[in-house]
């Protein structure tokens, strides 16, 4: 029986997603979304069980390659000194973020204006801050309103405790007098909703058991569910059709069963991220769009930006209990956010305070560090360690460059038979220069916090949390994929709401700007429903 | 997945002895050794779990128990010695067994008890963190905007 066709179809149920959905259902026409993955359960999380380390490293791995669950597709990152991560579930990537939650600032808006690299964005800061707002009481935000490095705003929730592991590095921050502000977190630090306040399980990357931690299989999906949207799992989409007039007609899809099936829409929304998405837009060729759909620009997969990473860590003669909290969710600098070109380079980066692990991840870090020998001489080193270790991670804004790309790999399919993209990336001269630069300033942190060892790894190569700019913004249909509120300019209603929209990728983490955007082009859509196809 | 090596990692003397130097008891610490907690299975389970590494594991036992069948009658300086020159020969072959044997030992329960952590999983108990030092605050709110 063909599927009965609907108003509005969104691919992907992940952060993006999850918040589109919830907001585009007041639209008052019928929405469908379609996810590859499944639900999950957080009664099957690793810290359900006392081997919760281990369970980490297999089916919630943050790589699909390593992973590889049915719904998972393979990423060739062979040309990528960055390896690209992601889940596939509803729920998206945020079932194993870290939930840390800046937003973008203002001047991460306007980098041509401000520092002549790159582009500026055709919306600003304040087009998304109410968004922003709205985006932090849904996921339930906890934070310390009156950061000097960002304009006012009040999260919902009281800050998450920095724990003896944040406080130690915080002390270094403040002996130099640099930024540091307790992060924005998308972690309840309370009741919250009707969820339970975090407490401290320590495993944040593996999904959060208590739901203290926003995922939104947990918080938007369950709303948008209520008003009415369907959510069809384990549906992964080929291609998308087009009609005789040009618009996006709806999609081909394999459903649970492995069948091919026939969706039609009069909107179709990719949240797929900024590798699935420019993977389905350059799979679903046709004759009028030879070179994939919505590609006219050329620009669809190009412009790939991560966020190189540095990680800086210490080790200290207290105690830390780095184990337990939220592990990526203590503090964040903007001491060297903005250009300073004395620095040697352009833009700059973030720091996000890390706590430590728990004893197995600890003793293998050890191991793979040289820290901890096996033999007579192990439960000293362990010991060291053990509790012992904090630090931070650097986050470098990474500009866009045209040659960095999602493609089709040539041989690469995913158990569908679809083609698998491939990941061509090479770091920038200006990202090496912030990362050493971030390492530098960063030992300097926590030798100034008391550390007595210092480890630094200057680029860490399984870090491709941030898919970004694969579909960039704009006016100008010859420099861009998607107009300033999100439709494709050579498809009038297709619209891609996931990072690969982002026309610069600031130094912080996306999802809190991800999700804000996705919000303002469905409350875009709401208001220009009337001439959306005129 | 069936058992690689059912001889090899049936051979609980030489597990024990093995798993015994690569961490022994602690001699002023209460941790005990890796051969006297019961982890072969676990051992073994990891190792026959990994099919990128797992095999290579098994023929680097196999290859140092068969060096020398009484190892696990050695004393542990001995056996130290063979378990370096099996590594010397194939480092790779180290951090693979290493890595299941600390997965293993590091998260049973004994273990987790000497280490002052509680012997269970984290949900539902969960832990108690320390608050943020009222001294960093009274620094932020000073900052406010």
């Amino acid at each position: 029986m063909p599927n009965e066709p609907v108003g509005v179809l969104i691919i992907g149920a992940g952060a993006s997603g999850g918040a589109f959905a919830w907001s585009i259902a007041d639209l008052g026409t019928s929405v469908l979304c379609l996810e590859q993955g499944p639900w999950m359960h957080q009664r099957e999380y690793p810290t359900n069980f006392i081997d919760w380390e281990s369970r980490s490293l297999g089916p919630y791995a943050t790589n699909p390659n390593v992973r590889r669950l049915p719904q998972d597709y393979p990423v060739n990152d062979s040309d990528s000194p960055i390896q690209p991560l992601m889940f596939n579930a509803v729920g998206g990537s945020t079932i194993l973020w870290a939930a840390h939650f800046p937003r973008f600032t203002p001047g991460d808006f306007r980098v041509r204006t401000d520092d002549g690299v790159a582009d500026d964005w055709p919306i600003s800061y304040q087009t998304l801050e109410p968004f922003y707002a709205t985006n932090d009481r849904i996921m339930g935000v906890s934070g310390l309103a009156g950061d000097p490095a960002y304009p006012y705003h009040e999260p919902p929730l009281p800050p998450i405790p920095l724990g003896a592991a944040g406080n130690a590095v915080a002390h270094g921050f403040e002996r130099l007098g640099w930024h540091w502000w307790p992060s924005d977190s998308a972690i309840i630090s309370r009741e919250y909703e009707g969820r339970s306040p975090c407490i401290n399980l320590g495993s944040c990357g593996s999904g959060c058991t208590q739901g203290a931690k926003a995922s939104t299989d947990i918080t938007y999906w369950p709303l948008a569910q209520r008003k009415g949207v369907e959510l069809r799992t384990g549906c992964r989409v080929k291609e998308i059709a087009l009609g005789p007039n040009g618009m996006a007609d709806g999609v081909l899809y394999y459903d649970a069963y492995g069948v091919l099936q026939e969706q039609k829409a009069e909107i179709v929304v990719l949240a797929c991220n900024g590798i699935g998405t420019p993977r389905l837009l350059l799979n679903s060729k046709s004759a009028r769009h030879p070179d994939g759909l919505a590609n006219s620009s050329g620009l669809v997969g190009k412009n790939l930006m991560f966020h190189p990473y540095a990680l800086i860590r210490g080790t200290f003669k207290e105690e830390l209990n780095g184990r337990r909290g939220p592990g990526g969710c203590t503090f964040w600098s903007h001491q060297f956010y903005k250009t300073d070109r004395s620095r040697g380079f352009v833009r700059g980066y973030s720091y996000e305070g890390t706590r430590g692990s728990g004893p197995a991840m600890t003793a293998l870090w050890g191991m793979a560090t040289g820290r901890v020998p096996w033999g007579e001489a192990h439960h000293e080193a362990f010991e060291r360690l053990n509790g012992h270790v904090a630090g931070m991670v650097a986050i470098t804004e990474d500009l866009p460059d045209e040659a960095n790309t999602v493609t089709l790999d040539p041989v690469l399919k995913d158990g569908h038979g679809i083609p698998a993209p491939k990941v061509t990336y090479t770091l920038s001269e200006n990202s090496r220069r912030q990362l050493a630069h971030a390492v530098d300033r960063g030992s300097e942190a926590l030798r100034a916090a008391g550390a007595v060892d210092v480890y630094a790894e200057p680029l860490m190569r399984t870090a491709g949390w941030h898919l970004m700019g694969t579909a960039r913004m704009g006016t100008d249909p010859k420099l861009s994929v998607v107009n300033e509120w999100g439709r494709a300019h050579d498809v009038k209603n297709l619209f891609i709401i996931d990072g690969s929209i982002f026309v610069t990728s600031a130094g912080v983490n996306p999802t809190s700007t991800i999700q804000a955007l996705a919000l303002y082009i469905a409350d875009s859509i709401k208001k220009n429903v009337a001439e959306l196809f005129a | 997945m069936t058992d690689p090596a059912p001889s090899l990692l049936g051979d609980t003397a030489f597990l024990s002895a093995l798993l015994d130097t690569l961490i022994p008891p602690g001699k002023d610490r209460p941790m005990p050794g890796a051969g006297s907690i019961g982890i072969e299975p676990a051992v073994k389970e990891l190792i026959a779990a990994d099919a990128q590494a797992g095999p290579a594991v098994v023929a680097g036992l196999e290859a140092l128990r068969g060096r020398t069948p009484a190892f696990a009658s050695l004393a542990p300086a001995a056996r130290a010695s063979l378990i370096e020159a099996q590594a010397a020969l194939d480092p790779s072959w180290a951090r693979a067994l290493l890595r299941h044997v600390y997965l293993a030992y590091y998260q049973h329960p004994t273990v987790l008890a000497a280490l002052g952590e509680p012997p269970r999983p984290p949900f539902p108990e969960g832990f108690e963190i320390e608050p943020t030092d009222p001294e960093l605050l009274a620094a932020l709110q000073a900052r406010r905007t």
